[in-house]
């Protein structure tokens, strides 16, 4: 980590990063992406008021992306949302056991985009996005974190990594490396 | 004969707060072993489905693994395998059937001394009942031995069925045959490390009763293991899975499919043939969602018969022209029925049926049923010598399915064990044990 792999990442302004108060005046047809309004301080309260509600809210793919966007990443001083690293586009929350209707099982997948294509770092992002979801979700959620399509060299040998459960279960047991991840944590609530 | 259905008889009470991720049941005395990732393993009773003893101190990381030690009488060896990368081997003398009735929620736990790993731990909170003041030291877990060797997580431990070598493998992509000197100083010599495997060894198996080992792993490939002069070598690799190994398990040397309706002595007589010629077959599953049945090819009559197998005549033979290597072939694809990586896979020795448990938190229970061939089969039954006749074919049909089998919570083992409580109703009951994410185990019954 002494070296900068991508010293000029591209950055996206905190204030375009997708919310729930956007996803909330969805229906009016407004353009995702930059040209959104910035989003009201009082919008983020509001939600947080309707705790009582929550256990019959079901997850959704805005309340995912608020969870990991806020995560650092390991090399910039910025968050995987403004690095859009992680892009609410990119997750997905389907039944998992599409047989069973009446399963509470449901996946998570979220698609990473490394900055740069060879980044040594994306299994440590991938692996503090799927802990910090591990760690918030309920478990009846199965995630499932991997490199998006084409965006990075070694992309499926991550992938493996990131979905072996037996590995990510060693490595939450592994001191140096979830002293990296803590880190990457600091940021989020 | 109708199918068999699986019911919850009890969960294995208390149980792990945190995940765990093996049962194994003792060879002949009804407990099993739990590794739990809170470093500890768990004795519990199969006759009250009770918590005995907590075997702690001896790992620093969870316990992913464990095997019992078979043919060995008055003392019970357990091995664990651990994140912390070692392996723990542990004794007691077996008194548990004794004090059963009475003292089965006894806290025995132990603590490993002499070494100065941790320290005894009374895990007073599990232990249940109180009468536990008379512990002894007979009735605790006597720390033997640390094997040391592997580079990082150790996955999986298994022991040859003479209790002879104990397997063990890792992900630094080795697998480690220590020879169990039973010189009563505990000591363990290393027979063989073999380090082919492309990737963390997830799982080691031995051959019901050949020393014939078996492994799987990282890499989607299963390799099978044998001495050849002295030298360990891999003997067949095979690469058919298109992800991570994640458990094999061996045929018993005892059973045969359903025949059914088709049910013919000749038929069987000739299925049993058919076993003698190549072995008892390996299961294995994996992150692909597909369970796998291998098969050994015989020899051909003349191929260097001596090559297949000395145990077939009692003496090694002398002459074997190109090592040992031997043909196996996929013999079945089960039928499709989980959506998630399968974790573990157990095969009867008992009834032969199969099960498999995963991520996706379901049982699936299959019967191999021999196939009605065609009527010309039949005449040439009693006529034809046996070789010529065609394989007598079978399928794996799905006889049971269990949904949410451990609540939201993923599986990460199953494994078949003697019935022992006092519902049991015939001699040869089964159980089948299930591990969970949760720290739940639970014992099922089958009915037909």
């Amino acid at each position: 980590m002494a070296e900068m792999q991508n010293e000029n990442p591209t950055i996206l302004n905190l204030a375009d990063l997708p919310t729930r108060s956007r996803s909330a005046v969805k229906t009016s047809d407004q353009p995702s992406g930059i040209f959104a309004a910035v989003p009201n301080p009082a919008d983020f309260l509001s939600s947080d008021s309707e705790d009582d509600d929550l256990l019959e809210e079901p997850i959704d793919e805005q309340e995912i992306y608020d969870l990991i966007k806020s995560i650092s990443d390991p090399e910039h001083p910025l968050s995987l949302g403004e690095l859009a690293v992680v892009s609410l586009p990119d997750i997905f929350i389907k039944p998992t056991l599409v047989n069973v209707p009446d399963s509470p099982l449901q996946t998570v997948t979220v698609l990473i985009t490394p900055t740069i294509t060879h980044c040594s770092l994306a299994t440590v992002i991938g692996l503090g996005v799927r802990v910090r979801l591990e760690q918030s979700l309920p478990p009846r959620f199965r995630i499932d974190v991997r490199i998006k399509e084409g965006t990075h060299s070694t992309g499926d040998e991550v992938n493996k990594q990131l979905g072996d459960k037996e590995r990510v279960a060693a490595a939450l047991e592994n001191g140096a490396l979830m002293q990296v991840i803590a880190k990457m944590m600091e940021t989020c609530q | 004969m109708t199918s068999p259905t699986l019911t919850l008889l009890s969960d294995l009470t208390p149980p792990s707060l945190e995940r765990t991720w093996l049962t194994a049941p003792h060879p002949t005395l009804p407990i099993v072993a739990t590794c739990s990732s809170d470093k500890t393993v768990r004795v519990y009773s199969l006759t009250n489905f009770k918590l005995l003893s907590t075997i702690s101190g001896g790992h620093k990381r969870s316990v992913r693994t464990c095997a019992w030690k078979p043919h060995i009488k008055g003392e019970s060896v357990l091995a664990t395998g651990s994140f912390d990368a070692t392996v723990g081997i542990w004794r007691r003398w077996d008194n548990y059937g004794r004090t059963e009735d009475e003292a089965t929620g006894l806290g025995l736990s132990s603590g490993a001394d002499g070494v100065g790993k941790g320290s005894s731990n009374a895990n007073a909170a599990d232990s249940g009942d109180d009468d536990g003041a008379e512990d002894i030291d007979e009735e605790e877990w006597r720390f033997a031995v640390l094997l040391d060797g592997h580079d990082s997580e150790v996955k999986s431990v298994s022991w040859s069925p003479s209790g002879m070598l104990l397997a063990t493998c890792a992900r630094d992509k080795s697998i480690w045959i220590w020879e169990d000197l039973d010189d009563g100083d505990n000591n363990f010599e290393t027979v063989a490390v073999m380090q082919e495997h492309g990737g963390d060894v997830k799982c080691v198996a031995w051959h019901p009763s050949e020393e014939c080992l078996a492994s799987g792993g990282y890499d989607d490939t299963i390799r099978l293991w044998r001495e050849d002069l002295d030298d360990w070598g891999q003997v067949t690799c095979l690469k058919k899975h298109e992800g991570t190994v994640w458990f094999l398990d061996w045929e018993g040397t005892e059973t045969t499919p359903s025949f059914g309706s088709v049910e013919d002595s000749s038929l069987r007589s000739r299925w049993v043939e058919q076993r003698a010629l190549s072995g008892p077959r390996l299961v294995s599953c994996s992150d692909d969602k597909t369970v796998r049945v291998w098969r050994r090819l015989p020899k051909v009559n003349g191929d260097e018969p001596g090559a297949m197998s000395s145990a077939a005549t009692g003496i090694p033979s002398i002459i074997r022209p190109t090592g040992t290597d031997e043909n196996w072939e996929e013999d079945a694809l089960l039928p499709y029925a989980h959506e998630l990586a399968i974790y573990a896979v157990a095969w009867s020795s008992r009834t032969g049926l199969l099960a498999s448990v995963g991520a996706d938190g379901r049982i699936v229970l299959y019967e191999e049923r021999v196939v009605a061939s065609s009527a010309a089969d039949s005449d040439v039954m009693d006529s034809e010598p046996a070789a010529e006749k065609p394989a007598l074919r079978t399928e794996w049909k799905i006889v049971s399915v269990v949904d949410g089998a451990h609540g939201i919570y993923e599986m990460n083992h199953a494994a078949w064990a003697k019935r022992a409580d006092r519902g049991s109703t015939e001699d040869e009951e089964e159980v089948l044990v299930t591990t969970a994410d949760d720290g739940s185990v639970k014992v099922w019954t089958l009915q037909r």
